[in-house]
């Protein structure tokens, strides 16, 4: 167990390091980094002291070691735009509101997504399940932003219940549901096509046979028996869902004008603060890595055939 | 599955005097029985809107028009006009070619680039396999929509841009499930007999492997096509796809979001045309999976 979370963590920060260069790459590639960790009414002594910071005027190979020391020492260099705030700073502040709000969407996607899978998975084949499907394929093929458009325009401009724009600080509880709705709206239908198909696996094995041979209430056989057992592939799912449900944050705190990190990623790079957007992209991808090696582990633990062979 | 017909008992006890009619509906029932006709009948009005999009479009869908802004839906503008007075059924009719344009080669792309790395990791195996399978792996951890955003503005937001992007971004699956294939088929005895028969890896690939994988990668890049579109909407709706004043609709469901208490038309159709279109090729690509590579129907 101890080697194969070494060699877990071996990979994952392969992986980081893999982004790290991408972003070296990348910035240098445009041509002139400078032109892009700078505003443009930069002076020269800005100039000159971007240069000595960066090192800038040494070979790629130096550029490159003084790049990864930064890195190391969590110094992703200073924000255009926020004051020079660290940018490491300025990605801090902002997290708080994402976790709220993929938190919030993947408790919503996973009740949701459940309760319909299981009902879906115990009545086969009727309306209810018929419905079902087709909320699923409707799911998987709409762009969460357009949800997010619908909504909007439902619940804030035909109804009037639910703001639209803003985040919890402002516009507290009531704020929050819009956006997680369609954030969470993503996942809703994956959660209720692998519960479905698991649960009616799980239906059919001996050991919930039995259960309902002993005279066990149905009521109990499907919500505690088989469900518990259907829902271990929901776990795999979530570290696969990961990264998109980053990229979804990303599209609804537009959607919704919430103060979250990918609303952060995205009105950086209009102002061109490439720093801040380093680090957020740095955080987001050293996240998924983290998230991917405990759900691994977490899998290898319940699991010691995937030590053996992993 | 979605579409079960009656199964054959019932259809034979109904079968009345005039058996030779019934049969011929029947082998027709047969023949289309599984075909998602909704979803290649929009898959094909789509791509004939978007090839011949000058011909159909009612009016010019970069024109401004200042008499006629904001217009609701009318026999004049069936889909409405939007803040500039551009008619919105003209904007989605040349949208489909940007999608389509950008949803294909995309694909293009991506699977050409897994393709070789599936196949080169497969048929070298040892230290290449490892790296290129790392590497794999390290692309499947990226944020890849922040990636893509941050890539775009690096390089400008241009047509050519986006696709390369998205294309370069999305090749993990097939150089995943491609590899897989190839090692199957690289351990099975026509394979090895043709390897012991003194062919090259180069005909190999040519001759055994590459047209086995064809189905597989047919599926994976069809249901990759939605994808494609998603994101490229995705990008544009940030205003970092497509450039305006191309109207994509991404950019269009962006714009109307100003307009929203104004004008419910302008976030809806455009909504409308992307989601019927990501659901056609999700669904053509769930079908041809089926008929296609009945071991993995269940995945």
């Amino acid at each position: 167990m101890g080697r194969y979370i070494v060699k877990r963590v071996g990979q994952g920060l392969v992986t980081m390091w893999l982004v790290t260069l991408a972003v070296f790459g990348l910035l240098r590639l445009t041509g002139d980094p400078l032109s892009f960790l700078l505003p443009p009414d930069a002076t020269k002594e800005d100039r000159e002291h971007m240069i000595a910071a960066y090192g800038l005027n040494k070979p790629l190979w130096q550029q490159y070691v003084v790049f990864n020391k930064n890195i190391l020492a969590g110094r992703f260099g200073e924000s255009l735009r926020w004051n020079s705030r660290d940018a490491l700073d300025v990605f801090l502040s902002r997290l708080p509101a994402t976790l709220q709000l993929t938190c919030t969407a993947m408790v919503f996607s996973l009740i949701v997504g459940v309760v319909l899978g299981a009902v879906s998975a115990t009545h086969p084949d009727t309306l209810f399940d018929r419905i079902g499907k087709a909320l699923a394929i409707l799911g998987q093929s709409m762009p969460v932003f357009w949800v997010g458009i619908l909504l909007i325009l439902l619940f804030t401009v035909y109804l009037g219940w639910l703001p639209s724009a803003g985040g919890i600080d402002r516009l507290g509880l009531k704020g929050l549901i819009l956006p997680a709705v369609t954030l969470g709206w993503l996942f809703v239908a994956a959660h209720m096509r692998i519960v479905r198909s698991s649960m009616l696996d799980a239906l059919d094995a001996d050991y919930i046979k039995m259960v309902q041979a002993k005279g066990m209430p149905r009521r109990i056989v499907i919500w505690k028996h088989a469900l518990k057992n259907a829902s271990i592939p929901i776990f795999t799912l979530f570290a696969v869902n990961f990264a998109q449900l980053i990229s979804g944050a990303v599209v609804t705190e537009t959607v919704f004008a919430w103060p979250g990190v990918g609303r952060l990623l995205v009105d950086s790079i209009f102002v061109r603060d490439y720093t801040v957007v380093q680090a957020v992209v740095f955080f987001s991808a050293a996240f998924i890595v983290a998230i991917n090696i405990l759900v691994d582990v977490a899998y290898a633990w319940l699991d010691p055939r995937i030590r053996v062979a992993g | 599955m979605a579409r079960s017909g009656p199964d054959l008992t019932t259809l034979v006890l109904q079968q009345p005097a005039g058996v030779g009619e019934m049969s011929l509906l029947w082998r027709v029932r047969s023949v289309l029985r599984g075909v998602p006709l909704f979803s290649l009948a929009f898959l094909t009005v789509a791509i004939a809107g978007a090839v011949f999009a000058p011909r159909i479009a009612p009016y010019d869908p970069i024109q401004n028009n200042p008499v006629a802004t904001l217009a609701p839906p009318s026999f004049q503008y069936l889909m409405g006009t939007d803040h500039l007075g551009r008619d919105i059924l003209s904007r989605v009719i040349y949208g489909a070619r940007i999608s389509l344009t950008v949803g294909f080669l995309a694909v293009f792309v991506s699977g050409a680039a897994g393709t070789l790395i599936a196949v080169v990791s497969a048929v070298v195996k040892g230290w290449v396999d490892t790296v290129l399978m790392r590497i794999t792996d390290a692309f499947l951890s990226l944020p890849y929509l922040m990636v893509a955003v941050t890539v775009v503005s690096l390089l400008g937001p241009s047509l050519v841009n986006v696709i390369l992007v998205i294309g370069l971004l999305r090749w993990m699956t097939y150089a995943r499930t491609i590899r897989g294939e190839a090692l199957r088929l690289m351990e099975m005895d026509f394979v090895r007999l043709a390897h012991v028969a003194g062919s090259s890896r180069l005909r190999l690939i040519r001759r055994h492997i590459l047209p086995n994988i064809v189905n597989t990668l047919l599926v994976l890049s069809t249901l990759d096509v939605a994808l494609a579109v998603i994101t490229e909407a995705s990008l544009s709706f940030l205003g970092l796809g497509v450039p305006r004043p191309l109207p994509s609709w991404g950019t269009m469901l962006s714009e109307s979001q100003t307009y929203v208490f104004a004008a419910w038309w302008m976030p809806v159709f455009p909504g409308v045309a992307i989601t019927l279109l990501v659901m056609s090729i999700n669904l053509t690509g769930d079908w041809l999976r089926d008929r296609l590579d009945p071991t993995r129907r269940q995945l």
